[in-house]
């Protein structure tokens, strides 16, 4: 076979005629290959074909555009997803919020825990001193309500007193001794 | 990158500099999703979700690599993730599955029905996925090298070289009783 019959280039001037074709040379080189392939039937093919191929790969590839709505849709998309630039300052107002609510909670709970140790503690104490005080006194107070106003008044009285109370603590949520749901 | 981008990026301001990215953008991430896809409904679906994720991910961005590179490879993502997602259905024998209408759209962006076109798109379908990319990316973005190689995270001699290989190797298909007689 003559090696004008073998595909391709000649050694050494591949490259450099894919880079004349696209216009990568400098002056010296272009002139260069340009003599050698006056000269050369083999390479004035390859050059052919491969301009030819590069045309057509240019004319089936053409250069595709965006179609005009691309950026409306984004937009429409986007619409639904909050700023970057807030995302992370809404998340940190959350926590702070977050963290005063619990604070304020546990202060809540602090205070009542105070007042209601200091108010059992004042409410035995009278109950202590007036049983020292009155003594019997009152044991005679207690049996001349019963004679004058009647043991079942006495005792009307008192339920409707713990009933009212448990209805007002069932009110606020508790119960002596139960938390209610909700 | 853009000095707008950089500057608003550099103050915080991530709306206003993803403003500017999409229409800086826009269009190359759309070609590289078109080289991968090979369709462009699913290139613009594409690099719908690109942005949709540059718009997420913008406020991290810490601006290690460059704007561009860092959009490109989310787009690459986006497409190798649809790529995959794609995979379990391919089938290319059911006139009316997803893939075969895909494959009629993707033929159906050229220009009017051309059987050269048609035959050197076939060839070019027989070669590695990576030169296939790099020749369309090279004939969408008219001819750049410097362009497919950002966009494919190559350096540019690699792309070079794969396009050389792509093109020599498309010519020999083009011509194969040639090739086997030499």
């Amino acid at each position: 076979m003559k090696d004008n019959d073998l595909p391709g280039p000649c050694a050494g001037y591949e490259f450099e005629i894919v880079e004349l074709h696209e216009g990568a040379l400098g002056p010296e080189q272009t002139h260069r290959v340009r003599a050698h392939l006056e000269g050369c039937a083999r390479c004035r093919d390859w050059q052919a074909q491969y301009a030819a191929l590069d045309a057509s790969l240019a004319r089936a590839l053409p250069r595709l555009e965006l179609s005009a709505d691309f950026g409306a849709r984004l937009r429409e998309r986007l619409a639904g997803i909050a700023d970057p630039t807030t995302r992370r300052d809404l998340r940190s107002v959350a926590e702070r919020e977050h963290d005063w609510m619990v604070r304020d909670l546990r202060r809540a709970a602090r205070r009542r825990a105070i007042i209601g140790g200091v108010a059992g503690a004042a409410i035995a104490g009278t109950a202590v001193a007036l049983a020292y005080t009155l003594g019997p006194e009152a044991l005679a107070f207690v049996r001349a309500a019963q004679i004058t106003i009647g043991p079942a008044v006495l005792g009307t009285l008192g339920g409707a007193a713990m009933f009212g109370a448990l209805a007002w603590s069932a009110m606020r949520g508790m119960l002596p001794g139960v938390r209610l749901p909700g | 990158m853009d000095e707008g981008i950089e500057q608003h990026l550099a103050a915080g301001r991530h709306a206003r500099a993803f403003d500017l990215v999409v229409p800086a953008f826009q269009d190359k991430v759309f070609r590289l999703a078109y080289s991968i896809l090979k369709d462009r409904p699913a290139a613009e679906d594409a690099a719908q979700e690109t942005f949709v994720r540059v718009w997420k991910a913008l406020p991290g961005f810490d601006g290690r690599a460059a704007l561009g590179t860092w959009i490109y490879a989310i787009a690459r993502n986006t497409c190798l993730m649809e790529l995959r997602r794609r995979r379990p259905t391919v089938s290319f024998d059911d006139p009316d599955s997803d893939e075969a209408h895909r494959a009629a759209a993707a033929v159906a962006t050229g220009p009017a029905a051309d059987p050269e076109r048609d035959n050197l798109l076939r060839l070019l379908e027989t070669l590695p996925h990576n030169q296939q990319e790099a020749v369309r990316l090279f004939y969408l973005e008219d001819r750049s090298y410097e362009d497919v190689a950002e966009q494919l995270g190559m350096p540019l001699g690699t792309v070079k070289n794969l396009l050389h290989r792509a093109r020599k190797r498309l010519m020999e298909l083009a011509r194969p009783d040639e090739v086997k007689a030499a």
